[in-house]
């Protein structure tokens, strides 16, 4: 029954419309592993798996973004946030194949941190991801910054230099 | 009384208790402005839009009980009807009246007229009729305010025709209680017991609550039959709920209507009053429904068990068939354990949101988390706060509302442009409370500055807050969420991004004459919610723009599709 309230639960936060994603029964989206039940539990009373199936963060960052959906509701008691962190980083983490076709391939103009941007950008999504838009320096530092928070692995020193790759080439007028 | 159409429409307004007409002149509606000229207990509120006229109104009615009157002119009926579906969403009392040329100089088809312009209003009207002569008018309107305020209430519509407002003619007043008989629909009693047993017999039940409750005044009720029984009790939603029927400082309040229930486990009984999308988070239990509105009960769930009554004397009957159906000693005893249960939780989920908050409330762009410990901190209990809000809707779970705590008035289907209107119209009703209004950056947009030419020709102190970044930004966290199309895969933001031009909010507000102000600093919200207040205690608006962050799935990005314009051009003109 309650498979049919958390699709048209995401029609209703979805305020403005859009088609209701339905939930399959079996939420394919999500791998077995510990702690699945709980994430079932938790984290499809108001959405879809999809929701986070398709982002990957490492466990700093799903712990940041599952304290956001306690503040806003979910029900996780505290003895359960490890658990519930700890798959999620595991069937999301970087490096673990994002649902939906592949990526279009991206070729990086050469620089001083081609490399670093190869090694460190393509690990939870595409390239066409990062390389898709001309952007301002400040929304190049913020963007860095973040990639950096949810698990990027690179030092300040090696974010100031992808950061300066990525506004010489990428920059908005 | 004699007089022209337009003073008996006056009188019978004001036999009917109505102390405001929100408007927007026409010319066709001069003879209700002309009676108006000597009026003293009932007066005009203009607004420069329809739509600001509408849900002015529209706060009004939320606020008072009372019927909101608005007219305005037909040819601005679009710009009302925007607001007018929150109306009659929320079941909210309110009269829209227009002036219309006679049918017959209808049918030649005028400059401003289009066939069937009536219909417009059909889907979203309870009633509408159309009147003919003066002498009609007041019977008329008196239907008109009926049908408004019977429950379940909504909007009703008038086509005044202008011959008929012109022409004298003698017809009778009739005040209110000769012809608004207030229904008090008391269940059956059967049922209610049938509902009492259940009740008390429950292994794990759940209480869900809704607006009903709130426009029956039934909020003391609802309260003493949860804390009989040691019912957790959920409601609230991002969309589809307007107000606060139960305190959420309670330790019985879970908090936002879900599907699951992980903090219970399995419900076996589930009693929803007064709520439409409490019915829709059926969980497997059996699902009693107890609504005022026979049109909505079961129609999107199959219920067990529908009860059509008026939620107060529901609730009320049912905390009497409890009482009499178990002595007093097993009726503590089921509820001091539920209670203890479901406390045990509620009291951890506080302590955990309120330490998560506090981890991430620092910084500049300012947080929400941030700005929800202020306004808790600052607001006094007996404010009104009229939330008009998308993202700072999350700031609500770190907030009490309801009971002793802040009244909270929204609007459930959320047709943005509402607040600072709705603001005025709340504060018109309650001019002894504290009122602010909070509104996001697009809701600022969509209702426009013009609000804020009510808010000063009338100084209504109230604080206004913007929550300013630059984005539609849950729109934007629910495409990238829930749709998950190209948009995130390539993290290209084709529509959401707002900041340039980057508004100055504080300046336009100072533009109309409101007193003004950009907050940027959390260190700096406390003295600028006081410069407000302050301001507020001297009889003016105040309008704090606040810049918040950007928060979740792609908020760092600034990036919108460029284009220019002035580049397609050839030649330079
Ligand atoms: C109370 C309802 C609710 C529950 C329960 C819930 N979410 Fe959400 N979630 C939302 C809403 C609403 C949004 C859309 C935007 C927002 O508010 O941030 C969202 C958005 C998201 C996003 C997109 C990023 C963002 O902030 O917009 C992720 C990822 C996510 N949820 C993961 C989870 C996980 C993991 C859980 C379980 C721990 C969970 N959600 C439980 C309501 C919920
Ligand atoms: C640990 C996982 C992870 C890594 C590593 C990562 N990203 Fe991301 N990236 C995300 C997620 C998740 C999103 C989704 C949007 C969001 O939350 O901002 C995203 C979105 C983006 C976007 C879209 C704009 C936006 O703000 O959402 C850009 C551009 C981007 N990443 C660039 C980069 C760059 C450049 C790097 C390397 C420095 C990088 N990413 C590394 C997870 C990652
Ligand atoms: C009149 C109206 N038009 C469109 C929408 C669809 N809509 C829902 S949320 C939203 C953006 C809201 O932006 P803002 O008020 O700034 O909220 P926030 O950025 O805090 O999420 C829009 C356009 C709506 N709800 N109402
Ligand atoms: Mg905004």
């Amino acid at each position: 029954m309650h498979k049919l309230f958390a699709s048209a639960f995401v029609c209703i936060a979805m305020a403005a419309g859009g088609a209701a994603v339905a939930q399959p029964a079996d939420n394919p989206l999500l791998p077995e592993g510990p702690g699945r039940d709980r994430v079932v539990a938790v984290c499809t009373s108001c959405h879809v798996s999809r929701a986070f199936a398709q982002v990957r963060e490492n466990a700093n960052g799903w712990k940041n973004q599952v304290s956001e959906m306690i503040l806003i509701g979910a029900q996780v008691s505290p003895a359960d946030m490890d658990a519930i962190v700890g798959y999620l980083s595991t069937a999301f983490g970087p490096g673990t194949r994002l649902p939906g076709p592949p990526s279009q391939a991206v070729d990086l103009p050469d620089g001083a941190a081609k490399i670093l941007v190869l090694g460190s950008c393509a690990r939870c999504h595409g390239l066409d991801r990062v390389a898709g838009a001309k952007r301002s320096p400040r929304e190049w530092d913020h963007i860095v910054e973040r990639m950096a928070f949810y698990g990027a692995p690179l030092d300040e020193g090696q974010r100031k230099t992808v950061v300066a790759y990525l506004t010489e080439h990428y920059a908005a007028k | 009384m004699k007089g022209t159409g337009g003073a008996l429409f006056v009188e019978q307004l004001k036999a009917a208790g109505v102390e405001y007409i929100f408007f927007n002149p026409s010319t066709g509606d001069a003879p209700i402005y002309d009676a108006m000229v000597d009026q003293t207990d009932i007066h005009l509120i203009k607004g420069v839009q329809e739509g600001v006229v509408v849900a002015m109104a529209d706060g009004y009615a939320r606020a008072s009980g009372k019927p909101g009157v608005a007219i305005v002119a037909a040819v601005g009926l679009p710009n009302a009807m925007t607001q007018l579906v929150n109306t009659y969403k929320d079941r909210i009392p309110l009269m829209l009246a227009m002036g219309v040329p006679a049918r017959e100089a209808e049918s030649r088809g005028g400059a401003q007229q289009y066939d069937g312009q009536e219909t417009l209003l059909t889907p979203i009207s309870k009633w509408a009729w159309r009147t003919e002569s003066a002498a009609g008018l007041p019977d008329i309107t008196r239907k008109a305010l009926k049908f408004a305020s019977t429950r379940p209430g909504g909007p009703v519509s008038l086509w005044l025709s202008e011959p008929g407002l012109r022409e004298e003619a003698t017809a009778t007043i009739v005040d209110e209680a000769a012809f608004n008989t207030p229904i008090s629909m008391r269940p059956n009693k059967a049922d209610i017991e049938t509902i009492a047993r259940l009740l008390i017999e429950a292994k794990n039940p759940l209480l869900t609550v809704g607006d009903e409750i709130t426009l029956a005044q039934g909020e003391r009720e609802v309260r003493e039959l949860a804390e009989l029984l040691g019912l957790p009790v959920m409601g609230s939603a991002v969309l589809g709920q307007w107000s606060t029927p139960f305190p959420t400082r309670s330790p019985l309040f879970l908090g936002g209507l879900q599907a699951n229930t992980p903090a219970l486990g399995q419900v076996d009984i589930h009693l929803n009053v007064g709520s439409w999308l409490g019915e829709q988070t059926a969980r497997g239990a059996k699902l009693i429904s107890i609504r005022q509105d026979p049109a909505t009960l079961g129609r999107a769930t199959p219920v067990d068990m529908g009860v059509i009554a008026d939620p107060k004397l529901a609730c009320a009957d049912l905390v009497e068939a409890v009482k009499s159906l178990a002595t007093k000693d097993r009726l503590k005893k089921i509820a001091d354990e539920r209670t203890r249960r479901v406390a045990d939780y509620t009291e951890k989920a506080r302590k955990l949101r309120h330490d998560v908050a506090m981890q991430f409330s620092t910084g500049s762009p300012i947080r929400l988390n941030r700005l929800a410990f202020e306004l808790e901190d600052f607001l006094d209990k007996d404010t009104i706060y009229v939330a008009d809000l998308d993202s700072g809707r999350k700031m609500e779970p770190l907030m009490n509302f309801g009971g002793d705590d802040k009244m909270y008035i929204g609007n459930g289907p959320a047709v943005l442009g509402w607040g600072i209107s709705a603001g005025l119209g709340v504060k018109l009703a309650r001019p002894d409370k504290p009122v602010i209004a909070l509104v996001g950056d697009g809701s600022f947009l969509f209702g426009g500055p013009q609000p804020l030419w009510s808010l000063s020709r009338y100084q209504a102190p109230i604080t206004v807050m913007v929550l300013n970044n630059r984005s539609y930004n849950n729109e934007r966290n629910r495409i990238w969420a829930f749709g998950g199309g190209s948009q995130l895969s390539r993290g290209l933001d084709m529509t959401c991004y707002n900041g340039s031009p980057d508004v100055d909010i504080a300046k336009t507000a100072q533009a109309f004459g409101v007193e003004a102000e950009q907050v940027n600093d959390p260190e700096t919200i406390k003295a600028a919610l006081g410069r407000a207040k302050r301001a507020n205690i001297e009889g003016r608006p105040y309008l704090l723009e606040v810049v918040i962050e950007r928060d979740g799935i792609g908020g760092a990005s600034e990036w919108h599709p460029p284009f220019s314009i002035a580049s397609l051009r050839t030649r330079k003109v």
